[in-house]
């Protein structure tokens, strides 16, 4: 029998695995400061919340710019895995209590991140932040799209579109904002809103094929 | 809306106080012009204009800018009082009495020319609202005005319900017409003002209970 190389374990490497946890920890400093106050936290603050230097966030990050950018794709990344499509299947009013608790809650999260976002799209000159937000509306249609298609399906193409836009200026963060913050709206209230709104909006649910021949 | 001395106040006035009132009135109309630089600043650019961009727009210096107002933040709540007080001014309900639809469309075409005109001057006014109440008090009366306008144009629909479902419509509605919503439908989906209007037209139509025989 031939020699068999002994299998080698990949080795680890330990100083990347540490300085990819202090990029996390710094990253999760900056959003969990920016939940508490709803405003650009300075590189001070975010290095004496997650107990590293200043200069380490700047070893990590080239400027505050690429930390906020960083940040967002965190939480984009964290919103996807926390809220899967559930109930994509289920009858109307299962799919619209999902498709709404699902996006109160990301709303609840990241209002914060959000607001910021915004704030500092157009000062951002590689486009990188106007990306994200780009990206993060397009995740919100896809969804709706994904759990309303039979709705969705029995209308024109232009009139999908338009009431997607529709859907989408509804159920945005800033709606979601108001409702709590200005309207003292519980969580559940403001849900209750949204469903009732997206339910009139939607066009009647198509009967199965299977259900109208027997009927 | 303004410091200016209504007719009437005080009796007759001596002549000193003539004086002094056409000394005023020149202020006023400098007040004016620098709220009026500001606005046109911000349509132009998009952005808070600083405190020398302003002067040399107006024609004055930075100095006369801070005998007027204490500070740039006094001159934002200025600005928003002039900006409500023209667009009331030029917002006169119409077709209040028409039918459903010639109403909702009334609604639209008027909400979408306020967002059209409006827009850059509401998001810088409406940007950093921290440490300025005056100027948070003054957003959520401009809040509180286009709710009202909807609820006086749909009064028949929305007084068909009960007052927890008008509630709820009012809410909804309040989102679909928001200044960033009509600003997404141009900026970001390139809707023309027709597609635009249409899309509102149409959610509104759906959102509205039925109109009572």
């Amino acid at each position: 029998m031939p020699d068999v190389p002994p299998i080698k374990p990949p080795r680890i490497d330990g100083r990347r695995l540490r300085s990819e946890r202090t990029k996390q920890l710094i990253i999760e400093a900056f959003l969990s400061l920016l939940r508490e106050t709803p405003q650009m936290p300075t590189a001070v603050q975010i290095a004496e919340r997650a107990g590293y230097s200043v200069r380490s966030i700047f070893e990590r990050f080239p400027d505050l710019n690429a930390l906020r950018i960083a940040a967002t794709d965190y939480s984009l990344a964290q919103a996807l895995a926390l809220a899967p499509p559930r109930g994509a299947d289920g009858d109307r009013e299962t799919r619209l209590r999902a498709q709404v608790t699902t996006r109160a809650h990301t709303c609840e999260r990241g209002i914060a991140l959000w607001r910021v976002l915004l704030q500092f799209a157009d000062q951002d000159e590689t486009g990188q932040l106007r990306q994200r937000v780009a990206r993060g509306r397009e995740t919100t249609v896809s969804r709706m799209e994904l759990m309303y298609r039979a709705e969705l399906s029995t209308l024109p193409e232009d009139e999908r579109r338009q009431l997607l836009i529709a859907l989408e200026a509804l159920t945005d963060f800033e709606s979601w904002a108001r409702m709590r913050e200005q309207h003292g709206l519980s969580f559940d209230e403001a849900c209750e809103v949204w469903i009732h709104a997206i339910d009139r909006l939607l066009p009647p649910t198509p009967v199965p094929v299977a259900a109208s021949a027997a009927a | 809306m303004t410091d200016a001395v209504q007719p009437g106040d005080g009796g007759a006035p001596a002549l000193g106080e003539a004086r002094i009132d056409g000394r005023r009135l020149r202020s006023e109309r400098t007040r004016r012009l620098i709220i009026e630089a500001y606005i046109a600043l911000v349509r132009e650019t998009g952005r808070m204009p600083t405190a020398a961009q302003i002067a040399e727009r107006a024609g004055y210096s930075v100095r006369s800018i801070f005998e007027r107002f204490p500070d740039l933040t006094a001159l934002r709540v200025a600005v928003t009082d002039y900006s409500i007080a023209e667009a009331r001014a030029n917002g006169a309900l119409r077709d209040l009495d028409a039918d459903r639809l010639t109403r909702i469309r009334s609604q639209v075409t008027q909400r979408g020319g306020g967002c059209e005109r409006w827009l850059p001057l509401w998001r810088v006014l409406s940007s950093d609202l921290s440490g300025a109440p005056d100027l948070q008090q003054r957003i959520g009366m401009i809040r509180q005005l286009i709710v009202m306008r909807m609820e006086m144009m749909f009064r028949p629909e929305l007084s068909s319900v009960s007052d927890a479902v008008r509630k709820k419509i009012m809410l909804a509605l309040e989102a679909l017409l928001d200044f960033e919503s009509w600003a997404r439908m141009r900026e970001l989906y390139g809707l023309s003002f027709e597609e635009a209007c249409a899309v509102w037209v149409k959610a509104i139509d759906r959102l509205l209970p039925q109109t009572p025989a």
